[in-house]
């Protein structure tokens, strides 16, 4: 494997909330495992804020984790024996392949030495050119800051790359301001390349660019992975682009992975609910498909949905996916004034007591859980709870203990973190799962 | 169909220090009543001139040399292309700024009102220290203070045996908006009807709490001074005139006008459907998600019930899920409300979700126009081709490469703007340049491919 992350974690410390100890964390992202291997092409999407590009640079130090380690060009033997050390919890030799091969523990010349086999580009090719540079400069820096070759050796290279992104040699003379959007990507790329990486991380590549330089570009890249044997990570948020470059897909929500498997498997028959609706968003030329339209937005990463991230928005979220009382009770309340209000009038009101109970003012059970049963199937977050009881001061309403989803294998190589794949789940209640899956029209 | 919007052989250039740019070369285009037409191409191919253009919003360097926009009986670049044929030697930027000036005070009364335009980034086109409520309501109280004013006075002029006879009517006639429009007509109470409509339409209401809501219309009572107040602003049609301009006056009406206008808005934002429209009018553009702030943008260019709305890349800075909830809304907005659409993008598959007919730009001309199924189908002119093939898909498909850039508007290629990319470029290309053809009805496509339609020019 080029790279091999493994329970990779990034915490931003905001600063200026909250009054009492200190600022709230914010999860880019959250216990992601990824593996490259040699000459592929892996794919991250996601929407803005899903952490795609925290993951990109991650994965180059250029940002150093709260938890969890990249291993560099691990052979796969040792990276099969560093995952069976973790899991039978061998420490010591799990320390020892660490000290070998993560890219965080490296200092010094030997962190030169990495970043030579180290590329990106990134987003917006106005930005990440310095002004001041001409062309050749820019394309020779990393290799002489790298000590990968100088002077003469340096600039004959540069040439060479100058042929090989499909640029004029004239152009190393040129500054980044008399260049188009395209070319100034070609420029980037070629900096990317300047050092023969083995593997490049492509951050939005394209999303700066028109579609006709777009195709350029990913023709482009598509030829340099065939001559110079680079890996690749493509971070973007089109899955069109993912679809023509990638040979593997990974897909993001809210800094957890969601989805991860061969390229067609995911995009032309994705499994989680999220990669779903992803799909089916993707806007396309003459499709009568009825598409899947998510409500809401995405949810806010300093105090990520419980459970699983997706399950607010999620259109086949059932009792496990991680309700909490609050959820419950923003509904309950919603439907009760509004739709149910002939019924019940308005003196009703909804308390929560702890994360996974609540009571209900003003109404009688009965009546209640009439209600419950009744928008069970539009409204997904009463499908939570598991038992009505009056009390004293009115009917109390208790959740089901949600379940937080790990990454689950499916058929075809991929994995899903899905509760619906989940085999305790699959195990435990067999019909109930049927009837979800029939729902998910699978 | 009838023609709302014609733009006949608009020719416009910006002059800069570099040199003369010319941004539209001949443009010729017709929005229909009540459809939706996609201008796609690539960037500079000046497709975001042209809205600008059709919405008179020039920069002091723009000229316009020739063509004309014809929209509501008037000519919007008349006054710049008088100055510009007159001005043949030499380019005045200050005599052109004042013409433009002028144009801008002549056109106050009808942008927003009767054409309007959504931009690309609704986080730099909404106030940043303005509710959004407000800024919906202000294009109200400018363009139509006496709508405001009616729905007010119609208010507290109903009784309550007035609503619940509506209540009846509504649901005798399904929610017949013809019905109830006569019916508050008869009983005198025009602009009630929208209120009570608005209420009913509400998806997440039982019908015992819409009823409750339609009858709590009634009882807001209004000062004898504001009602006066009011009626006057109704009568005149506008807060002008030497009454409007008495200091408490003139803060008086409109303040009572903008507390009408924030409950329009709420009006408008939840059938743009926007939960708790009630809480969201009273938020900063900072406290809205991106594709709630674009609804409100959404919201403000439809406040005055416009004939044309210019939507300029209005999902290109959202996500694509985000994409899709706004791409699902307008193509509700089109039978919702009674506008036409110019929707701009530079994504060909966009446009194809929301679209009637779509115009391909290059170099500042269309060079192709077709029905949507008709334009994906059997694309005629070579770039409109080499373009929906550039386009990665889902589907596993190699894609074309488009050789070369978009051409230098400051010295564009001779004859057809698209023959350096051209792998059909014949020499009458070089010569040149193509009129539209029809290939078939409703099809036109600007190619030599297709035969010429005049030997001359």
């Amino acid at each position: 494997m080029i790279i091999a992350a493994r329970r990779l974690s990034k915490h931003f410390q905001i600063k200026g909330t909250g009054i009492i100890g200190g600022g709230a964390t914010l999860k880019a992202v959250d216990d992601v495992n990824i593996d490259i291997s040699e000459r592929s092409v892996v794919g991250v999407v996601g929407e803005s804020g899903s952490g795609k590009s925290t993951l990109g640079r991650l994965l180059l130090a250029l940002l150093k984790p709260t938890s969890g380690q990249v291993l560099f060009n691990i052979p796969d033997d040792i990276l099969a024996e560093y995952d069976s050390a973790i899991e039978s919890q061998d420490f010591k030799r799990a320390r020892q392949i660490e000290q070998q091969y993560s890219i965080y523990v490296k200092r010094g010349n030997e962190l030169k030495k990495m970043r030579r086999e180290m590329g990106i580009v990134f987003q917006d090719p106005y930005s990440s050119l310095d002004p001041r540079m001409k062309v050749m400069d820019i394309v020779i820096e990393p290799m002489v800051s790298t000590g990968y070759k100088k002077g003469d050796e340096a600039k004959s290279m540069c040439m060479r790359l100058l042929d090989e992104v499909g640029l004029p040699r004239e152009f190393a003379f040129r500054y980044p301001h008399e260049l188009s959007g395209g070319q100034r990507q070609r420029v980037a790329l070629a900096r990317a390349i300047s050092t023969l990486p083995k593997f490049l991380v492509l951050d939005e590549p394209t999303s700066a660019l028109d579609v006709s330089v777009q195709a350029q570009i990913l023709y482009l890249l598509k030829e340099i992975k065939n001559t110079f044997n680079i890996s690749m990570l493509l971070i973007t948020h089109n899955i069109a682009v993912v679809a023509y470059l990638a040979d593997h897909v990974n897909v993001m929500y809210a800094g957890k992975l969601m989805e991860s498997g061969p390229k067609r498997e995911v995009i032309l028959s994705p499994t989680h609910p999220y990669t779903i609706a992803l799909i089916s968003a993707v806007p396309r030329k003459l499709t009568k498909e009825e598409r899947i339209v998510l409500k809401g937005d995405p949810p806010n990463l300093v105090s990520p949905p419980a459970g699983c991230r997706f399950h607010p928005r999620c259109p086949y979220a059932f009792n496990l996916c991680g309700w909490t009382s609050d959820e419950v009770a923003t509904d309950l309340e919603y439907l009760l004034q509004g739709k149910y209000y002939a019924v019940f009038g308005g003196e009703i009101e909804v308390i929560t007591k702890d994360s996974l109970s609540l009571l209900v003012k003003g109404i009688d059970s009965k009546k209640l859980s009439n209600v419950i049963e009744a928008e069970k199937d539009s409204t997904k977050s009463l499908n939570s709870i598991s038992n009505i009881q009056d009390s004293e001061e009115g009917v109390l309403l208790n959740l089901t203990k949600f379940q937080s989803p790990g990454l689950y294998n499916v058929e075809k190589g991929k994995k899903v973190s899905c509760l619906l794949y989940s085999p305790s789940i699959l195990v435990s209640s067999k019909e109930n799962n049927q009837s979800t899956k029939q729902r998910v029209g699978l | 169909m009838s023609a709302i919007l014609q733009v006949r052989e608009l020719k416009q250039q910006f002059y800069t220090r570099q040199g003369i740019y010319k941004a539209l070369n001949g443009i010729e285009l017709t929005l229909n009543k009540g459809e939706v037409f996609g201008i796609a191409g690539e960037s500079g191919s000046g497709k975001s001139t042209l809205g600008l253009t059709i919405m008179g919003l020039l920069p002091r360097n723009a000229s316009v040399l020739a063509g004309s926009v014809l929209f509501d009986g008037i000519d919007v670049v008349a006054p710049i292309r008088e100055y510009a044929s007159k001005s043949d030697h030499k380019f005045s930027f200050r005599k052109n700024e004042r013409i433009i000036k002028k144009l801008n005070k002549d056109l106050a009364g009808v942008r927003g009102k009767k054409i309007s335009m959504v931009f690309q980034d609704p986080m730099t086109s909404l106030n940043p220290v303005l509710e959004v409520g407000y800024q919906i309501a202000e294009t109200m109280v400018f363009h139509q203070p006496n709508v405001l004013a009616m729905r007010r006075l119609a208010r507290a002029k109903a009784r309550r045996a007035d609503l619940e006879e509506a209540i009846r009517v509504i649901k005798s006639t399904q929610g017949n908006e013809i019905a109830i429009e006569r019916f508050f007509e008869e009983k005198g109470l025009k602009g009630l009807e929208e209120q009570v409509l608005s209420i009913w339409r509400r998806p997440d209401l039982s019908d015992a709490r819409k009823e409750k809501m339609i009858l709590s219309l009634h009882s807001e009572r209004l000062g004898a001074f504001e009602s006066k107040v009011l009626r006057m602003v109704q009568e005149k049609g506008s807060t002008q005139g030497w009454f409007f301009k008495l200091p408490f006056i003139s803060r008086f009406a409109r303040s009572a006008l903008l507390k009408e206008g924030y409950r329009k808005a709420v009006e408008l934002l939840s059938a743009l459907e926007i939960p708790n429209a009630e809480k969201i009018v009273r938020m900063h553009p900072h406290e809205l998600s991106g594709g709630m702030r674009q609804r409100v943008v959404i919201a403000i260019a439809l406040a005055n019930n416009p004939e044309v709305v210019i939507m300029d890349e209005p999902t290109s800075a959202l996500d694509v899920t985000v994409q899709a909830q706004i791409l699902d809304l307008v193509k509700h907005l089109k039978t919702k409300f009674n506008t036409s659409f110019i929707f701009i993008s530079h994504d060909l598959s966009v446009l194809a979700e929301v679209c009637d007919r779509i115009g391909i730009m290059y170099g500042g001309r269309l060079v192709e126009v077709a029905k949507t199924k008709e334009l994906f189908e059997s694309p005629a002119h070579p770039y409109t081709k080499m373009l929906i093939a550039a386009i990665p898909t889902l589907e596993e498909k190699e894609i074309q490469v488009i050789g070369g850039s978009v051409p230098d508007m400051r010295f564009p290629p001779s004859g057809c703007m698209f023959h350096p990319r051209c792998p059909y470029a014949m020499d009458i290309c070089r010569q040149m340049a193509p009129d539209m053809i029809d290939v078939s009805e409703g099809h036109g496509a600007a190619c030599f491919l297709y035969g010429q339609k005049r030997a001359s020019e």
